[in-house]
């Protein structure tokens, strides 16, 4: 690994503690944090394509549980498919439900 | 391309996925042709030659047991992944299309030994998932990992994969393992051979053959359970973040930095990449050219110039107690100083300092922007590895450079390369990135790939790791005495596996009977 340069990014956020309950908020940073936080992958890409404020999945506001299941389950561009072995159906849904904040 | 390996029946699969999802329940048995595209590689040169039939997901090693001895009864072929994230190596796929994956993902139990610096894991827990337990719980001991820590530790250190930190070879680290055998029998190695011996994880020999390594990158067991070595957090970390302005700077800076990591004033793997490594994380390639072929001259300027980027970079790193730090600093500075640095920026944290996320790598913080390289073409990417392993001579090293980077243009690819240090090698990981989304470039890939394999065979270097179309090409390189590391392989792959159904072609180890798809 070489010097990394990113700029105007903020520490780590700890991600939640481990736990095989189905929280969608918990289940969010134990399964899809890595690259949907402040430094991953998914948010360094998404902002390049939308408002940096809203690359993180989380601060977004135009999810639907649908689309975050579909999204998850076939991948999108350089997001590959989260198989169902690492993420299970019900997880799945529960993390859904969370970014989508109430719409189905 | 690698011939096909003769696919199993469709019946015989059949059964013997029925019979699995007895032992696993249907929610951890996963067929339709979603969770088959889903277990298939991602970072392809042909996304469907290495799609599987199945998945299952066992929760225990005796699960993992009953799941081998229904492959065997129904001689169908198993994959296993621990979490099937090895992404430029084949991510989650087999080697043989219309395997069963065996999806470790879910046997996830940490045990951690506070005072000895040692971790018992299973082969689900990723390095994220480590790292929470160990921050959450305030033990005072890091990991190492690599560049995409989104995977398994335990799997990465099966595929010998690389940190920074001078736990950095992570094969080293392992110390005792738990192995279901391919017959279904299980054995625990080293000192855990003795029931509830408390040295398992402390003394990685036993008595006798010593087996751990014999289940790295092989198809000899199914890893159930790993002891790993941890790193005691350090007093203090100090450094340099080191950038070199021209090309033929790669040999002097190799050169001052071999001598170091041999003597131990360097304990770190230190790893020199290119300009190209930075910069393919923070842009595309868009915003700088819409010509064809390899980035020109004029080009890579200007990047380097928009990020203030060294041909090459290298980040140095010392560990440990302050005093002693101190004096190998002193002895660094004035090394490198010596070899005229275009910069040399310092580095110090003391447990309790915030530092940058960019500088995870050394701090044991695992990490996954390093994978924005996938979209350096502006769309689906990805990347293909060549890696020979090299000596630690900056001569030698520039010869590989040039003959490589001769090659990339010869091919119009974006040159990235690393050489990271190992104690006394050095592996050359060069990254093909790849554009999915172009055809005509996606046909060049296979034919840049083995151009470079047989090139650097030509100076007796081979590689450390493979994906999975080249795993058989990589291994004939090894052909010393007629390829009698391969016979010995494939008799040791026939006396614990007859019935070849273990990861048939894993590192170009198959089974008897089966064809070899090797093309040279």
């Amino acid at each position: 690994m070489r010097r990394w340069v990113l700029i105007g990014l903020s520490t780590l956020l700890p991600l939640a503690a481990h736990s095989a309950d189905l929280d969608g908020k918990q289940l969010f940073h134990e399964k899809c944090a890595m690259c949907h936080g402040a430094v991953g992958m998914g948010t360094g890409l998404l902002a390049r394509r939308m408002k940096p404020e809203v690359a993180p999945l989380e601060m977004r506001e135009d999810l639907s549980a649908a689309y975050v299941e579909r999204a998850a389950r076939v991948g999108i561009l350089n997001m590959p498919p989260i198989t169902r072995g690492d993420v299970s159906d019900a997880q799945l849904a529960s993390i859904a439900r969370y970014l989508a904040k109430g719409k189905p | 391309m690698d011939a096909p390996h003769t696919p199993p029946s469709a019946a015989a699969l059949d059964k013997a996925l029925k019979a699995m999802t007895a032992v696993v329940g249907s929610a951890a048995a996963f067929a339709t042709e979603e969770d088959r595209d889903a277990y298939s590689d991602h970072f392809p040169i042909d996304p469907h030659r290495h799609r599987p039939f199945a998945a299952v997901a066992p929760t225990s090693a005796e699960q993992v047991q009953a799941l081998v001895k229904i492959a065997v009864a129904h001689r169908v072929p198993i994959w296993t992944v621990s979490r099937g994230k090895n992404l430029g190596y084949g991510t989650a796929a087999p080697v043989v299309a219309g395997s069963i994956v065996l999806d470790l993902s879910r046997m996830q139990r940490i045990e951690v030994d506070v005072e000895n610096a040692t971790v018992l894991l299973e082969p689900g827990v990723g390095f994220f998932d480590l790292y929470d337990y160990l921050q959450t719980r305030n033990i005072p001991l890091w990991l190492s990992v690599p560049g995409n820590s989104w995977g398994s530790v335990i799997g990465n250190a099966l595929d010998r994969g690389l940190g920074y930190t001078p736990y950095g070879e992570h094969t080293r680290n392992l110390c005792g393992m738990e192995v279901v055998l391919p017959d279904g029998d299980m054995v625990r190695t080293g000192m855990g051979a003795m029931p509830n011996a408390p040295t398992w994880q402390l003394h990685k020999y036993g008595y006798g053959p010593a087996w751990d390594q014999l289940f790295v990158q092989s198809n000899f067991g199914i890893v159930t359970k790993a002891g790993m070595w941890l790193m005691p957090q350090p007093q203090i970390v100090r450094g340099f973040d080191v950038e070199m302005d021209r090309m033929e700077d790669l040999g002097p800076l190799i050169d001052t930095i071999g001598p170091l990591r041999r003597e131990g004033v360097l304990l770190q793997s230190p790893t020199i990449g290119n300009w190209f490594r930075a910069a393919n994380i923070l842009t595309t390639r868009k915003q700088w050219t819409d010509q064809p072929g390899s980035l020109s001259d004029e080009v890579i300027a200007a990047i380097r110039k928009q990020f203030g980027l060294g041909w090459w970079g290298v980040s140095l790193r010392v560990y440990g107690r302050e005093t002693v730090v101190q004096a190998n600093m002193d002895i660094l500075e004035k090394a490198l100083t010596a070899i005229k640095p275009m910069s040399m920026k310092p580095f110090s944290w003391r447990p309790g300092e915030p530092f940058s996320p960019t500088q995870g790598g050394w701090m044991g913080v695992p990490m996954t922007f390093p994978m924005q390289s996938a979209n350096w073409f502006g769309g689906r990417g990805g990347h293909i590895g060549f890696s020979p392993v090299l000596t630690q001579s900056g001569k030698l090293a520039m010869e590989q450079f040039n003959r490589t980077y001769a090659r990339y243009k010869e091919f119009g690819m974006d040159y990235q390369a690393s050489f990271a240090f190992g104690e006394r090698h050095m592996l050359n990981v060069n990254a093909v990135l790849l554009n999915l989304d172009d055809p005509q470039f996606m046909k060049r890939v296979d034919p840049f790939l083995r151009t470079l394999i047989a090139d650097a065979r030509q100076h007796g270097y081979g590689e450390y790791r493979a994906h999975i179309d080249y795993m058989d090409t990589v291994a004939d390189c090894y052909d010393y005495n007629n390829h009698a590391l391969r016979r010995l392989n494939e008799r040791v792959k026939n006396a614990l596996d007859p019935a070849g159904i273990l990861a048939p072609g894993k590192s170009g180890v198959w089974p008897a009977g089966h064809h070899r798809g090797t093309k040279a």
